[in-house]
């Protein structure tokens, strides 16, 4: 939360429309672990860039390939929702993913600037009646793929998914 | 994701590459198979031996693809599929909608 709250104000530029993609990396030392960002305007036309930049990140770092599927997989599927949920596709609206890796863990963040939502609402998608819905099976693959999923609600401000995968 | 397709006799298939996740990829694959159901081509296959992985919107797109095509009196069958893919169609119980194959020959070979 800390996260959210000191990088909001730079989703958006001088005019009040939101930025384009942007990296940022705050540490790149392996000994200590790695700590970095990337920022997309509200359009999943910007998913590839995320996959992109959260994949080459993880492999440079050694996290195997099955775990880095899983990972990846999450994180599209929380920054669709962001995006189209939270954000409403709104592109003044920015969607922040903040990655962090150590040794025992990878930990991803993402961030909306939406009215939030009530997670335990979500229908579950493997019942009978849901089963040929075409959405709805974002937040049940999430909570399958990663080890720890948390859901920071912050009516008027945001929502925040907290993921987490063990490495070892 | 690349998307390339061919015909064997009256079977369309569908060779995507790469990762499905939603945004111009899944547009793409969307309107092709769309594009077969309003050309009349009931039987599809979807081969999905260079494909990296799928996301909810990936899936979504094949439930859309089959329903459409139940609905006109065919089918989609899913060819070569990974892991990765076997686990989600597990995970989602979307395995027990989805008719999967070893090989390409075998879903084709299915439809007659």
């Amino acid at each position: 939360m800390k996260t959210a709250v000191k990088m909001r104000p730079s989703f958006k530029d001088s005019s009040g429309r939101a930025k384009s993609v942007r990296t940022k990396r705050k540490n790149t030392s392996r000994e200590v672990g790695y700590c970095g960002q990337i920022i997309i305007p509200s359009s999943l036309d910007y998913l590839p860039k995320v996959d992109e930049y959260v994949e080459r990140k993880l492999r440079k770092l050694g996290v195997d390939k099955d775990k880095l599927a899983d990972i990846a997989i999450s994180v599209t599927e929380a920054a669709t929702n962001a995006v189209m949920h939270g954000n409403k596709n709104d592109l003044k609206k920015k969607v922040a993913i903040n990655l962090k890796v150590d040794s025992s863990c990878v930990e991803i963040t993402v961030e909306d600037e939406g009215n939030g939502f009530d997670p335990e609402a979500v229908q579950n998608p493997t019942e009978e009646k849901n089963i040929l819905k075409q959405v709805g099976r974002g937040i049940f693959i999430l909570k399958s793929l990663m080890d720890k999923v948390d859901f920071i609600i912050q009516p008027q401000k945001g929502t925040i998914v907290k993921m987490t995968k063990f490495l070892s | 994701m690349k998307l390339s397709s061919t015909e064997m006799g009256d079977v369309m298939i569908l060779e995507p590459k790469g990762k499905i996740m939603g945004g111009p990829d899944a547009t793409l694959l969307h309107d092709q198979l769309h594009d077969f159901i309003d050309r009349g081509k009931k039987k599809v296959v979807i081969d999905l031996a260079k494909v990296d992985w799928m996301n909810s919107t990936g899936l979504g797109i094949l439930i859309s693809g089959l329903t459409t095509l139940r609905n006109n009196g065919g089918e989609l069958k899913l060819a070569n599929v990974t892991e990765k893919i076997q686990s989600l169609l597990t995970i989602t119980k979307l395995i027990t909608v989805f008719e999967c194959f070893d090989s390409l020959d075998e879903a084709v070979a299915s439809f007659k």
